[in-house]
């Protein structure tokens, strides 16, 4: 068998390859022109293409980032707010003042779907102490029972103190008081 | 057990295809000139790739299916890589790439007519040479892919080992390879024929 004919039809023709060639010689391909229709073009690859797609993917996850930071400090301070504004208020100053200060509650300390799925939010959950809305003379009635109430207690506690100093007998000279006798 | 080791010299030992399209010199390959001119719109220019690879393509398409398909699948095929070349990166590997295309295209095609039985060109072929070719050629698309590949452009087409290997983008050493393999076998599949 010679090899050099079959790779390159050089050197002595290989019988059995040669008439292999004549016989399937009757196959080979017939030359035809190739008709391209008039519409027939070639696209164009536009080389920026894959360089936009690339910038816009960037444009829209910064896009993304800036929205989710910007929603992430918005909704914080609220939650903050929400405890501060649940301070009870002082009992004194005026009454307009006090109405003022009563307690608001802001409706995002009520928890919601939304805050449920977060894990640690620091918010505290109070009860809730709502002051009594009381009139003007009402007010005025309560501070001067408040003042006798005072000066009720006050006697009693001179009261407690004499009968004390009685049952003690009188104190001698030299005698630290409240002392107990050693002996 | 031939089957895999052919695919695997076919795929294995391609030729590393270096990207040309850029800086043309004048070792620059026809295919690079023709490529960048059809793309340009010199439909001429993609007519004188259709000349050169027309047989190669005819070859690829006669060692899967019969003849009478393969002269009509010819031109679509260069008409479906005409609108796709724009996706061709490396110009100088067009064979390579049409040669992919129309192995895919022969086997989509076969899948497609698996159930169909074709009369007429068996009536038509009434010429004993023919009848012969066609035998052997039967014979032929029973060996391992990558032989019957070769040994159809060889044999039938009448391109050289070099040739086949420059259109293909094949390394020579395979194709040699595939040469002398697959005669071998066809040599001991005819043993059983009757003398040509």
């Amino acid at each position: 068998m010679n090899d050099e004919y079959l790779w390159d039809k050089s050197g002595e023709p290989d019988p059995e390859v040669q008439q292999l060639e004549q016989v399937l010689g009757t196959l080979r391909y017939q030359p035809k022109p190739l008709d391209l229709p008039e519409n027939f073009r070639p696209a164009r690859r536009n080389r920026y293409l894959p360089l936009l797609a690339i910038a816009a993917t960037l444009a829209l996850a910064l896009l993304a980032g800036v929205l989710w930071l910007r929603a992430r400090t918005e909704s914080t301070p609220q939650k903050y707010n929400a405890v501060i504004t649940q301070t009870a208020p002082s009992p004194v100053g005026s009454p307009e003042k006090k109405n003022e200060e009563l307690p608001k509650v802001a409706d995002n300390s009520i928890p919601t779907d939304q805050d449920r799925k977060v894990f640690a939010v620091n918010v505290r959950h109070r009860t809730r102490h709502s002051a009594p809305a009381l009139s003007k003379t009402e007010r005025a009635e309560a501070i001067e029972a408040k003042k006798e109430l005072i000066v009720a207690l006050r006697l009693a506690s001179e009261k407690l103190n004499l009968a004390q100093r009685k049952a003690n007998g009188p104190a001698t000279p030299g005698q630290i008081r409240n002392q107990h006798k050693i002996g | 057990m031939f089957d895999l080791e052919a695919t695997a010299e076919m795929l294995l030992m391609t030729a590393p295809v270096k990207a040309s399209n850029e800086r043309p010199t004048d070792d620059t390959p026809i295919e690079v000139v023709l490529v960048r001119a059809s793309l340009e719109g010199d439909r001429d220019g993609f007519g004188r790739l259709y000349d050169l690879y027309a047989p190669m393509v005819h070859g690829i398409l006669l060692s899967r299916g019969r003849r009478g398909e393969v002269d009509d699948l010819v031109p679509d095929i260069f008409l479906h890589a005409f609108t796709k070349l724009d996706t061709l990166r490396d110009w100088a590997a067009f064979g390579p790439w049409i040669a992919m295309i129309a192995r895919n295209r022969a086997m989509d095609f076969h899948r497609r007519s698996k159930d169909t039985v074709e009369v007429t060109e068996d009536l038509r072929s009434t010429d004993t040479s023919t009848t012969k070719a066609e035998e052997i050629l039967e014979l032929i698309r029973g060996l391992p892919e990558a032989y019957r590949e070769t040994l159809v452009l060889r044999l039938v087409e009448g391109m050289t080992g070099p040739e086949i290997a420059a259109r293909t983008g094949l390394t020579p050493a395979s194709v040699r390879v595939n040469l002398h393999r697959g005669m071998k076998q066809l040599r001991e599949k005819l043993g059983f024929t009757e003398n040509l």
